[in-house]
């Protein structure tokens, strides 16, 4: 198995690229972090410093004293940032109100999307971080990295910006916290043509697409989550960096049922692989996990005493469809039945793999609550195949994304649009049959919306050729 | 036909009561004009307009909006 | 090739296209794979969680990555990055790895140095104490909580998140690090409706709210579009208006406000956060998985806490004792929002000592869905006074 970028990519090398030397890097000692007070007052932010938890405070503290301590014209951007950022923060806590304020600055030039402005609403007291703009930089496909790249990205963040990352962002993204207007496309250009590495998504974007960890460590995982997630991304490089959309999209991976990305409660397009052809069961495991031999559950239930494992109550009782059963000491599962829940799998992972036919689910419409009220996904493909270069996904894609950009209102998702015109509507859009699959239940009330050219002879009726039949 | 759908765009811009303008107002627009304008070539024509330094793109923090440079509130506040 | 170290590097402001690279999307995922992933892709056998945060996966032909899972603040600092791979590079030959849920994960290919990179790990404190790499968030415990900007970096937060998690994760320590539960519990914060986070599907789920209509700033009309406010407000409760001195403005229906924040989210001028206003919500019973039942949303179980900073103790409490009633009463595999529905909400509100009253029943759309329409109940001391009240029992 080897997967290949669509084209070459710079390899990444950080003795070539660093910004800092090795004296630079090391330009404070731990007796001079102990002393170290940064410019505001923040006692509520020291308080955090306390308890077992790493502590953001300490952390941010000893990017201010390496700033401080570093010459001047080692950094694009003011060295007092983090003094300040924290100032501002501390000023939050005071007040019970943030202090920030959005400008609509939205990306490098030419890009709808990938830097979100923001501006302190206290600049007098703050300077450093008056204009101190949001990034957000697309992540490789689960999140793996090689420390070259990882370096000269706190290089790059360190010198053109404050040096503060989230790692990562709720959609994925790694963000880098904070930099000038003037910095952007000095930045930019560094991160394009050095590290190879593009924006991610926002505002009426395409967002960055993201998945789970997937085959690469995980042995539930269905499908190739990263590659199916790389070439959407790449492929819809236009729709994530160019908004034409009434609204944020998001797309999201998930290898399995388990549903570790949350694809099922946060993204307009969610992908959970999945199988329909049998479970497969090692029976000589599945007596050793009912004799004791094995853990049940990977072990992540040893922490306290729960007695012996028992197969019957933990696994053929809890199966949510019943298909389970021991017949002469073997386990037997009834395909047909099963809903795939995971749960039996997840128990006895070394007696019980999925299928090996697979494939996706697709769910579409899941949202927060803003505006309609929160939103699950909607079941609307059962199984597709998800094989390269997954036309069918894209082909079933691009028909929702016409409807919605057609149909839907200025920051309408497309979960509210489904609603707003009813599943069978959208189904016809995208060209599949109705499913008992799609709902928990049919409809209770009888109002459908019949077509004329679901009756015979239409709507069309003489009055008089009724009054013929009936007197007034 | 781009020419066009970018003019029809420029003459919207410069004259709505609005100074921003979600994608849909602008295909909206255009089509009143040019009916059988498609939606991908609006988008194209708009991205042009952006690379030429006429529309840029403006934000609310969740939308992206388009708005015509130098009219109504623009990026610096 | 270098990073530039000039203002403007390579980047030229009067030819902002000229040698322009546009629409090269992320780093492809695979050089970033570690060897043994690399080879071993698609070929995994099996895992095992050896002790809290460590596990081992085993492949068909018998290779085994140890994964160290630590856990981490979102909110990091390019020193920080930096430490990360120092001890990447001295123990997993300069891989590794983040998840969706804020750890950070070490990989090493043999056991033996497991317990050099544990300890190496548990060892890196922070000059007032703290852990900077906790080892946990495995198995039935309390994983890292997924979180969202706060008062460091957004502009419409009625919380700060950072704070939060890290008070709440100071208290609930021993679940991160330990396996003790009947099933995983997954706590995600949100700092308002918005929610980047997503939480409304989590086991306990906090969320930022404001209790205060929106104010109108009286320069409203040079601020922002005022059409485009009007139709943010999802309940109608913003219609046009005049000042006295003639211009246009907004007027606000206030007794119709749901306090969502889509109005300020589209205009500036429409503040709505309020030191006394806001505060936090807390959720619970949600889940994302399909595991034995169904994904479902987290119910409103809290509707008000104060913003109590910066440690948040009423929150943290409430957190806290959720927690431990359900370690104490659910079975095993049974996450909290399949225990609610099992012993019934009523009892949930009883055994959890938490108050029940009317902001808690749903009034919004498609509320009727969640009232019960049945006399299937049980007794609680909530019930009685019902009874009470109605004039049906006098004990």
């Amino acid at each position: 198995m080897d997967f290949k970028a669509k084209r070459p990519q710079k390899e990444i090398k950080y003795e070539e690229l660093r910004i800092y030397t090795d004296e630079e890097l090391h330009n404070y000692s731990e007796e001079e972090l102990k002393d170290f007070k940064i410019k505001h007052d923040i006692p509520m932010l020291e308080e955090l410093e306390k308890g077992p938890w790493p502590s953001f405070v300490t952390d941010a503290k000893r990017e201010a004293l390496r700033r401080k301590k570093l010459p001047k014209e080692r950094m694009m951007i003011d060295p007092d940032v983090v003094d300040d950022l924290l100032g501002q923060l501390e000023l939050s806590f005071v007040d019970g109100e943030t202090h920030w304020k959005h400008g609509g600055i939205v990306g490098v030039f030419g890009y709808g999307g990938g830097v979100i402005g923001r501006y302190s609403d206290v600049p007098e007291k703050y300077p450093s971080v008056a204009h101190f703009h949001t990034l957000r930089v697309n992540q490789p496909a689960s999140k793996f990295y090689r420390t070259d790249y990882l370096r000269a990205l706190a290089d790059l963040w360190e010198f053109r910006g404050s040096g503060i990352f989230n790692m990562h962002g709720s959609t994925g993204d790694i963000i880098l916290l904070g930099t000038t207007t003037e910095q952007l496309e000095p930045l930019f250009y560094d991160l394009t043509h050095e590290l190879d590495q593009d924006l991610g998504g926002s505002g009426s974007n395409l967002r960055t697409p993201s998945c789970c960890i997937g085959k690469a460590r995980c042995e539930f995982a269905c499908i190739d989550t990263q590659d199916l997630c790389y070439e959407l991304t790449t492929h819809y490089q236009d729709e994530l960096h160019r908004p034409a959309f009434p609204y944020k999209f998001k797309i999201k991976i998930d290898g399995c049922a388990n549903g570790c990305v949350a694809s099922i409660a946060r993204s307009d397009m969610s992908l959970i692989g999945t199988w329909r052809d049998e479970i497969r069961i090692d029976q000589e495991a599945v007596r050793a996990y009912i004799n004791g031999e094995i853990e049940p559950n990977g072990g992540a239930h040893s922490g306290r005493d729960w007695g012996k494992f028992d197969i019957q109550k933990e696994v053929i009782d809890l199966c949510p469809t019943g298909c389970m059963t021991m017949e002469d000491g073997k386990l037997v599962i009834n395909d047909q039945e099963c809903n795939r829940c995971m749960h039996c799998i997840n128990v006895m992972p070394r007696a019980l793999r999925p299928g090996v036919d697979s494939g996706v689910s697709i769910l579409f419409g899941a949202k927060a609550p803003i505006l309609e009220g929160a939103q699950l996904a909607v079941l609307t493909v059962p199984f597709m195949k998800a094989e390269p270069p997954y036309d069918n996904i894209k082909e079933l894609l691009e028909k929702v994304w016409d409807w919605w950009i057609e149909e839907g209102k200025n920051r309408e998702r497309l979960g509210e649009l489904i609603q707003r015109k009813g599943l069978p509507r959208f189904l016809e859009v995208i060209g599949v049959p109705a499913a008992p699959q799609m709902v928990k239940m049919p409809r209770t009330n009888p109002y459908i919306f019949w077509k004329e050219e679901d009756v015979p002879g239409g709507w069309k009726r003489d009055i008089k050729d009724y009054r013929l039949r009936h007197k007034r | 036909m781009m020419e066009e759908i970018k003019q029809a765009i420029l003459e919207f811009a410069e004259t709505s009561k609005k100074s921003k303008f979600y994608f849909k107002d602008l295909e909206k627009a255009v089509q009143a004009k040019i009916p059988d304008a498609k939606m991908r070539d609006i988008k194209k024509a708009a991205t042009e307009l952006v690379n030429e330094e006429k529309l840029i793109y403006f934000s609310t923090g969740s939308t992206t909006m388009y708005g015509l440079k130098g009219r109504g509130i623009t990026e610096d506040q | 090739m270098a990073l530039s170290q000039e203002r403007f590097g390579k980047y030229n402001p009067e030819k902002p296209t000229e040698n322009r690279i546009t629409d090269i999307g992320p780093r492809h995922f695979w050089d970033f794979f570690p060897p043994v992933i690399q080879k071993n892709y698609g070929k995994w056998l099996y895992h095992d969680i050896l002790e809290p945060g460590i596990m081992v996966h085993v492949a068909e032909n018998g290779d085994k990555v140890f994964t160290v899972r630590c856990g981490g603040a979102r909110f990091m600092t390019a020193e920080n990055i930096r430490e990360i791979c120092d001890i990447a590079d001295k123990y997993c030959d300069g891989y590794v790895r983040f998840t969706t849920r804020n750890n950070i994960e070490f990989m090493v290919t043999s056991y033996e140095k497991v317990e050099a990179l544990k300890n190496d790990l548990l060892s890196r404190k922070y000059i007032t104490g703290s852990y900077k790499y906790p080892i946990g968030g495995t198995g039935a415990g309390v994983t890292n909580i997924v979180h969202t900007q706060g008062y460091i970096h957004c502009h419409t937060p009625a919380t700060d998140a950072s704070s939060m998690v890290k008070a709440i994760m100071d208290e609930l320590m021993d679940y991160f690090t330990g396996m003790t539960l009947p099933a995983h519990v997954r706590i995600s914060v949100a700092c308002c409706l918005n929610m980047c986070g997503a939480v409304h599907c989590s086991d306990i789920a906090l969320l930022g709210i404001h209790r205060k209509p929106p104010i109108v700033d009286d320069n409203i009309d040079s601020i922002c579009e005022i059409p485009l406010a009007i139709a943010a407000c999802p309940v109608g409760a913003l219609s046009p208006g005049k000042t006295e001195d003639g211009r246009k403005t907004i007027k606000v229906k206030e007794e119709r406000c749901m306090f969502c924040g889509n109005c300020y989210t589209m205009c500036p001028a429409l503040p709505i956060a309020d030191k006394f206003g806001d505060g936090v919500a807390v959720l619970a019973g949600g889940k994302i998985s399909n595991r034995i039942s169904e994904p479902k949303f987290s119910k409103v179980i809290v509707p008000w806490l104060p913003n109590n900073f910066p440690r948040f103790p009423e929150v943290v409490d409430t957190v806290k004792k959720i927690i431990e009633v359900y370690a104490a009463d659910a079975r095993k595999y049974e996450r909290i929002g399949d225990w609610a529905e099992r012993i019934g909400w009523e009892k949930f509100f009883e055994k959890c000592d938490l108050p029940f009253t009317e902001h808690l029943i749903d009034d919004y759309r498609l509320a009727y869905d969640t009232y019960r329409t049945s006399t299937q109940f049980k007794y609680t001391r909530a019930a009685w006074e019902v009874s009470r009240a109605a004039g049906g029992i006098k004990d």
